[in-house]
């Protein structure tokens, strides 16, 4: 699991959650077309509210999220990569890895909000604050006090990598710096 | 009336009546009055059955429908048909004022040769005394064993005129095997014969009682000789042996002991005759005499594809039976054949008829009756069971003794019962008509006999199992029905039941996903059993669980697994499954897979739900 503040309130889990079936694969294709757009949204909302933005799928399986306790129900690992492989398509997952290649693998991006989301969301912020043509490190911009309200506090650095270089294509920011030490500007 | 309307069964078939049987079937037939065709009565299934002739139309079957009854018909013609036109038979109803007298006149011949052994009245003083109004057409005659060549007596009971193959025979008192019904009933006839043609000659002869014979010939000669009747001595007319004295059967052509020639003056004349009595017991009244004939027009089937000729002998074979005629008969006297000194105790006819009852009160007259019955039962199962043909003989019988068994256990409507309704009721290949539709016919037959077997209320078939049956199992209940005999092939049975859709029978065979045939009643949809399921699925809303669960079971339920359901409504376990998986491709329930098995539930997954929010 990538690096992140826990939140400390239990997520609220749907009410589906505790309904034993959710947990099988549903062989009827409507059914099952539907459970999977639950899981999609059970994820995302979960990993929402603990700030994930990088899940390992393997690790996963034994976390509340894919292991209900109290049912003794836990999702296979092949469900699971169903429900990612579906999220996918709608957008809201991809696989982690270079170029795609990490297809079927252990790590996947989970995009509650998907880069572009975010590129824009530190351009509002930045604009907010009035922060444009000031340099800001990527470590205060994460990891800072300041921005601890905000939801890519704690943020990925590879998501930020990425979310970044949206904005430098689009000519609203520069990026610059060493490996460790990188600061951004904002136009 | 002659042309009667019918009722028909739920398969559009005649309904039968009690011990009707059904012999021949034949479709594509037009009913004509006279010369002229009755309108709406051109195309049609022809039942003959045992009592009656029945037409079905194929058009408005509720509407159009007729019987003849049998007993209502004079005479039968065939007309084989010429050219263009079908052949046809014709009916001839009895003049109406004379049918009375004609019933009268057969019911006072047939009765008292059948009832006169087995009647309490006649029994009532002495059993050696038999006060008889008529002699009993046959009971002198003796046959000759064909493995042992001993003459035994044909047995008092058998009359040549309404005896068939049904009757069961006694076996041969020396060897014990069971003389032919044919060997038998040549010989009833040859005694009738012999009497009616030489009673000077037997009177000549007086009778010697035979000593060392049974007590069964020995009743007669007792009672001959005190009634001392002419027509009554020829029986048990002997002939001594020139040579050795040996009294001998009449029928005997050398003699039992030292072998000499009997021919002589006795050898009766008549022997070679035809048996006048043995086609038609009837008086001459039988035949029409000119009055009263134009008073009901004739009835002519006309058969355009064939069969008119079987139809036609099936036809001769019923007239000649008159089954009709045993309707309110008592039942057919058992034959006498035990001997000894419980031949008292088991000569009670069967077992309603009480014959001769050792008077006795209190317990010990209940215990001898359940003695009397106990053993009456064993002789019948006994006899039964000794060759195929006297099974086939007492099929009847056993039948209502299984029954009675089975209602005496408590465990009411098994499979006997079926066996019971599906004897005599079954169409046979070889009751249908010859031509190129044969097959299709025999098809559609047996697809409204499955009908009839389903929906018949008594029977209950559907309604035990849920309303729902794999065709494999009607198949195996279908044939055990039928006792075993006639058999369906599963190739036919199956091309029956597909067969239910076009005649627009009252069931319909459904294919599951998995391929699985099953037979279910037409009203019962999909979507009602789905219904049904999720009613249920509701119920386990409202009823707390017998231990805690983990989710909400009031907002959930419970899920079930097959077998519950196959409980619940009574299904085979594979018919269960089949639904299940049925209602969860339709959406309406989902599945959960665990180690406890494969349980279904409702399905709060899918849209068609009320939709449950995310968070809660």
């Amino acid at each position: 699991m990538s690096a992140s503040l826990p939140s400390t309130s239990p997520f609220p889990f749907p009410r589906f959650y505790n309904f034993p079936p959710f947990f099988s694969r549903q062989p009827t294709l409507q059914t099952h077309h539907s459970q999977l757009r639950k899981w999609s949204t059970l994820i995302l909302n979960y990993c929402r509210h603990h700030r994930i933005f990088k899940l390992s799928l393997i690790d996963a399986l034994d976390t509340e999220l894919l292991y209900n306790k109290s049912l003794d129900k836990r999702m296979g690992i092949g469900e699971v990569r169903e429900v990612v492989e579906f999220m996918r398509k709608e957008g809201r997952a991809e696989w982690a890895g270079e170029g795609g290649k990490g297809v079927g693998g252990n790590e996947v991006w989970i995009w509650w909000r998907n880069p572009e989301e975010w590129a824009s969301l530190f351009y509002e912020w930045v604009d907010d604050t009035a922060q444009k043509h000031t340099v800001l490190t990527l470590y205060e911009l994460t990891e800072s006090e300041a921005t601890i309200s905000q939801e890519f506090h704690g943020m990925d650095p590879d998501l930020l990598q990425k979310a970044l270089s949206i904005l430098v294509k689009r000519g609203k920011a520069q990026v610059f710096g060493q490996e460790d030490q990188q600061g951004v500007k904002f136009f | 009336m002659f042309l009667k309307t019918i009722d028909l069964t739920t398969a559009l078939r005649p309904a039968y009546l009690p011990d009707e049987v059904l012999l021949f079937v034949q479709d594509n037939v037009g009913l004509y009055e006279g010369k002229y065709k009755i309108p709406d009565h051109q195309n049609g299934h022809v039942y003959l059955t045992s009592h009656r002739l029945c037409y079905v139309d194929n058009d408005d079957p509720r509407k159009n429908s007729l019987a003849i009854d049998l007993k209502d018909v004079d005479r039968y013609e065939l007309y084989t048909g010429f050219l263009k036109s079908s052949p046809k038979i014709t009916l001839v109803p009895k003049p109406s004022k004379r049918s009375s007298i004609q019933n009268r006149a057969i019911s006072t011949l047939g009765t008292p040769s059948r009832s006169a052994t087995s009647s309490p009245l006649s029994r009532s003083d002495s059993p050696f005394h038999l006060p008889k109004p008529e002699p009993p057409p046959a009971n002198t005659a003796t046959w000759v064993c064909a493995i042992c060549s001993h003459s035994n007596p044909v047995p008092s009971n058998f009359d040549p005129t309404t005896a068939n193959e049904r009757t069961p025979l006694p076996p041969c008192l020396l060897c014990g095997c069971k003389p032919a019904f044919a060997h038998v009933l040549k010989a009833a006839i040859a005694g009738t014969t012999n009497r009616q043609s030489q009673p000077t000659s037997a009177l000549l002869k007086t009778p010697v009682p035979v000593r060392g014979r049974t007590n069964i010939p020995g009743i007669f000669n007792e009672q001959s000789s005190s009634n001392g009747l002419a027509q009554q001595t020829s029986k048990e007319a002997t002939f001594s042996c020139r040579r050795c004295t040996f009294l001998n059967h009449p029928s005997l052509r050398s003699c039992e002991l030292c072998g000499a020639s009997l021919v002589s003056e006795d050898l009766p004349t008549g022997l070679d005759k035809p048996a006048p009595r043995s086609e038609s017991p009837g008086p001459t009244l039988n035949h029409p005499a000119g009055p009263g004939m134009d008073i009901n027009e004739s009835i002519k089937l006309s058969f355009r594809d064939g069969g008119a000729n079987v139809l036609h002998e099936r036809l001769k074979g019923s007239m000649i039976q008159r089954k009709w005629l045993l309707e309110n008969a008592p039942p057919v006297p058992k034959p006498n054949r035990a001997s000894g000194a419980d031949s008292v105790a088991s000569t009670p006819g069967s077992v309603s008829t009480s014959g001769e009852r050792v008077k006795a009160i209190g317990i010990a007259g209940l215990e001898q009756q359940r003695l009397d019955v106990q053993k009456n039962n064993e002789l019948v199962i006994g006899t039964a069971f000794e060759d195929l043909e006297a099974l086939m003989a007492s099929a009847k019988e056993i039948v209502a003794l299984a029954e009675s068994f089975n209602s005496s256990n408590g465990l009411g409507s098994s499979e006997s019962s079926a066996v019971a309704n599906a004897l005599g009721l079954v169409t046979t290949k070889e009751m249908l008509g010859g031509g190129s539709s044969s097959e299709t016919l025999y098809i559609s037959e047996l697809s409204r006999n499955l009908a009839e077997f389903l929906t018949d209320d008594a029977r209950g078939v559907l309604r035990k199992v849920g309303g729902i049956l794999t065709l494999v199992d009607l198949w195996a209940m279908f044939n055990r029905a039928r006792g075993g005999v006639e058999l369906v092939s599963p190739l036919d049975f199956e091309k029956a039941a597909r067969l239910w859709e076009k005649l627009k029978l009252p069931v319909r065979l459904r294919q599951f996903k998995s391929g699985v045939l099953v037979v279910q009643g037409s009203d019962r949809t999909d979507d009602k059993t789905i219904k049904t399921l999720l009613t249920w699925l509701k119920d386990l809303h409202s009823f707390p669980p017998e231990r805690e669960l983990p989710w909400d079971w009031q907002l959930f339920g419970r899920g079930v697994t097959a077998q519950d359901a196959a409980e619940r409504f009574g299904w085979s376990i594979g018919v269960a499954e089949e639904e299940l998986e049925m209602a969860e491709e339709k959406g309406a329930l989902c599945r959960e897979e665990s180690i406890e098995g494969l349980k279904f539930w409702e399905n709060w997954i899918g849209d068609t739900q009320f939709s449950i929010g995310t968070s809660a």
